[in-house]
């Protein structure tokens, strides 16, 4: 089969709807998933609303800077689940101590890091993380230190998906969207066919290019 | 500078009065001779703690950090070197733990923030402060006790007295540690250096023969035939020997270290060529190259077991024991019989045999029981660990005749029919070995053996009828001694008298060795304690 006639084969509709579902619930975008429930009929499982709800809310907390909230929050949903994610658990409460600094409350972030992260020290694999923390308190500016990245709002969002995926595992529910797994799927294909054939015959997966149609 | 202290003192015009002044008086304050130190920096004015140690002290212990940053500042060259940005840390360490003890968080951070990155530590340092502000045990805000400030302050003085360049700051006991160079150089060129008794300083460490074995001391008679092996037992308290008379013969040392006859061991139809003494001297192995291997009790002079029986010509030609005193190994001269390891009792434990396992000329296991060197016929050296089965070989060019370990297990020496001793290491780092020659050796087996203080000589026997000495610094012979009328076989070098050798030889008798006459009498006053 010549991987170029991919346009003759055949997609059901319904596949892709509960694709893109799959995707919206996965998210948190719960509006939009009841708006394309009412367009397409793809049902939408009813006791997961609430679960929807609550993880919403917790992931916002994270993004908007309220890590403490968010771990509340998580410790109401699932009662083990940051035991038993300790590095999650872990990076939660570190991006509380960015927030203290950031807020200028140094003392709180002092007293804070002594009591709730120093104990974290213990353990060889936290260590140099929680030195590039604290090194925050150096700076005036924590912005302007080489340590920013720890403020910035992709690594928030980077510890908002981590806690996402790990509160889906723990209600049983796939971590990785089919959506983001095809994609996946394609990249590694991609790769395989140019290493087997050149680098000409097939260039790497680019979803940008493939959206552009 | 007054006193001609610009001067230079001894024979070479190599050493500076000064640096030569401020070591004494250093070395005055350290043996507890407060007022005669001080008194020599009084008279020499010469100060043993620089003036700019002296004001780094005083800004330390007052507590006044930019005053001594700045010292700190000028004393070190350039802000690349990691010394002085060491040092800064553990100053502005000390800073921020006070101003923390106090409760004053902001005044830490503004240090942190503002003035430390002016001194040019480098990041890593400003940010283990910052680590430090949250781990630090000493961090803990509490009673701003000032005891404990003091003490703080003290250690860090100390600390930072480490790291201080020369010549502000010298290391300690410089001139104990002058002199003790001096003497271990002198030991070092000490050839006939055999104790490890302290040394005189009133003149240059050089000992004599008086210090090794090189006097006949006893002859002792009662073999009747040629004498082929001699060795101490482990703890230097008796001593055995063989014979192509076939017998073997259990000697005691006495207290006056006269030598005495306890046992003779009979029972062996041909003649003996190797003995084996096991590591805790309870019992002592015998065998021969046309010989079965035996097992008798020290004690008693009982023979204890047979190993194999003679019909079968289970001929071993030498043997070894391991650590355990209760499991031995045995070699043959017949290929077929292979390597076998036995337990006391005579139960077979293992054994090597096969195309891989020709004759085994001489045999030996390391004093921790962990490696098996074996001489197979006749050039090839094998080193085998027993736990890793690794193996290491070493191929002569020239027939080996015997092999001997040193007590540290960490050296043997081969004798070659070539004349030679080679001495190799047994953790293997070393391409060549170190050779030793001087003696005579082409047509008989000819043994040799390490001994002294820390195996730092090797004696050798030798078919022009002289036992040979060397020191291992040294490939030519540092003592010739005569005395044996025919071929010495072998020697034994007594493991708890570094002052003590025997000697076997087929003249048929065994020499014992002690400590010659000085190279020139000498007396000397020892300390004398003042009243």
């Amino acid at each position: 089969m010549d991987p170029r006639q991919f346009e003759h084969s055949v997609v059901d509709d319904k596949d892709i709807h509960s694709i893109v579902m799959s995707y919206l619930l996965h998210n948190c975008f719960n509006e939009t998933a009841d708006s394309l429930a009412s367009c397409t009929g793809v049902k939408l499982p009813a006791d997961d609303r609430d679960n929807i709800q609550r993880r919403k809310q917790i992931i916002h907390f994270v993004l908007e800077m309220k890590a403490l909230k968010a771990v509340e929050l998580t410790e109401q949903l699932a009662k083990d689940l940051l035991e038993k994610n300790k590095d999650l658990h872990f990076d939660l409460l570190r991006l509380h101590f960015v927030e203290l600094v950031c807020a200028r409350k140094c003392n709180e972030a002092i007293e804070f890091a002594k009591t709730i992260l120093a104990p974290f020290g213990t353990v060889q694999k936290y260590v140099e993380k929680l030195e590039d923390a604290m090194a925050l308190l150096a700076y005036d500016d924590p912005e302007k230190s080489p340590l920013f990245h720890l403020l910035s709002s992709e690594y928030r969002q980077q510890v908002a998906d981590d806690l996402n995926r790990t509160i889906l595992e723990h209600t049983n529910q796939p971590s990785y969207t089919p959506m983001e797994r095809i994609i996946q799927h394609v990249t590694v294909v991609r790769q395989y066919l140019t290493e087997e054939n050149g680098k000409d015959a097939f260039p790497p997966f680019s979803l940008k290019d493939s959206l552009k149609g | 500078m007054e006193n001609g202290l610009w001067e230079l003192l001894g024979s070479k015009g190599l050493l500076k009065k000064h640096e030569f002044i401020r070591v004494l008086v250093q070395c005055l304050y350290s043996l507890g001779f407060k007022k005669s130190a001080s008194c020599l920096e009084h008279e020499s004015n010469i100060l043993y703690k620089s003036a700019d140690f002296g004001l780094l002290e005083k800004q330390v212990l007052s507590g006044n950090w930019d005053s001594c940053v700045a010292v700190l500042d000028r004393i070190f060259d350039s802000s690349s070197d990691d010394t002085r940005n060491t040092a800064l840390y553990l100053v502005l360490k000390q800073c921020l733990v006070e101003y923390l003890k106090q409760g004053d968080v902001s005044l830490a951070l503004n240090v942190l923030r503002k003035q430390a990155p002016l001194l040019g530590m480098g990041k890593d340092k400003i940010h283990r402060l910052a680590c430090d502000i949250v781990y630090s045990k000493e961090m803990e805000s509490g009673e701003a006790d000032s005891f404990l400030v003091q003490d703080l302050r003290k250690h860090l003085l100390v600390e930072v007295e480490k790291l201080i360049p020369l010549p502000i700051v010298i290391p300690e006991r410089r001139l104990e540690h002058l002199v003790e160079s001096a003497v271990l150089h002198q030991i070092d060129t000490c050839l006939y250096h055999n104790s490890w008794d302290a040394v005189s300083l009133y003149k240059d460490h050089c000992c004599g023969r008086d210090q090794i074995p090189s006097e006949t001391i006893q002859i002792l008679m009662a073999h009747k035939n040629e004498v082929w092996f001699v060795q101490f037992s482990n703890s230097g308290k008796y001593l055995a020997t063989a014979s192509s008379d076939c017998t073997a013969m259990i000697w005691k040392i006495l207290d006056d270290n006269k030598v005495e006859l306890k046992h003779t061991l009979e029972s062996h139809q041909n003649p003996v060529s190797f003995v084996s003494w096991s590591p805790d001297d309870t019992k002592l192995l015998t065998c021969g190259n046309a010989e079965v291997l035996k097992l008798w009790d020290v004690e008693t002079g009982v023979l204890r077991h047979t190993f194999g029986n003679n019909n079968t010509g289970s001929t071993v030609s030498s043997c070894a024991w391991f650590p355990d005193s209760t499991r031995l190994v045995c070699g043959s001269s017949d290929p077929e019989r292979g390597i076998v390891m036995w337990d006391t009792d005579g139960n077979e434990i293992k054994a090597w045999r096969g195309t891989r396992i020709p004759k085994v000329v001489d045999l030996a296991v390391t004093p921790d029981g962990e490696s098996m060197i074996t001489v197979f016929s006749d050039k090839e050296i094998r080193i085998l660990h027993l736990e890793t089965k690794v193996e290491r070989v070493i191929s002569e060019e020239q027939a080996i005749t015997s092999l001997s370990v040193s007590g540290d297990g960490k050296f043997f020496i081969v004798n070659l029919s070539s004349q030679e001793i080679h001495l190799w290491d047994l953790a293997g780092e070393w391409n060549q070995p170190l050779k030793f020659s001087g003696h005579r050796q082409s047509k008989y087996v000819i043994r040799s053996c390490f001994g002294g203080l820390d195996s730092s000589f090797i004696a050798s026997g030798s078919e022009d009828s002289q036992v040979y000495l060397w020191n291992l610094k040294n490939a030519k012979p540092l003592e010739v001694l005569s005395g044996h009328s025919m071929t010495v076989n072998c020697v034994s070098w007594n493991p708890r008298n570094p002052r003590m050798l025997a000697s076997a030889s087929d003249d048929q008798t065994i020499r014992i060795w002690g400590p010659g006459k000085p190279n020139k009498p000498e007396k000397w006053l020892d300390n004398q304690k003042m009243q």
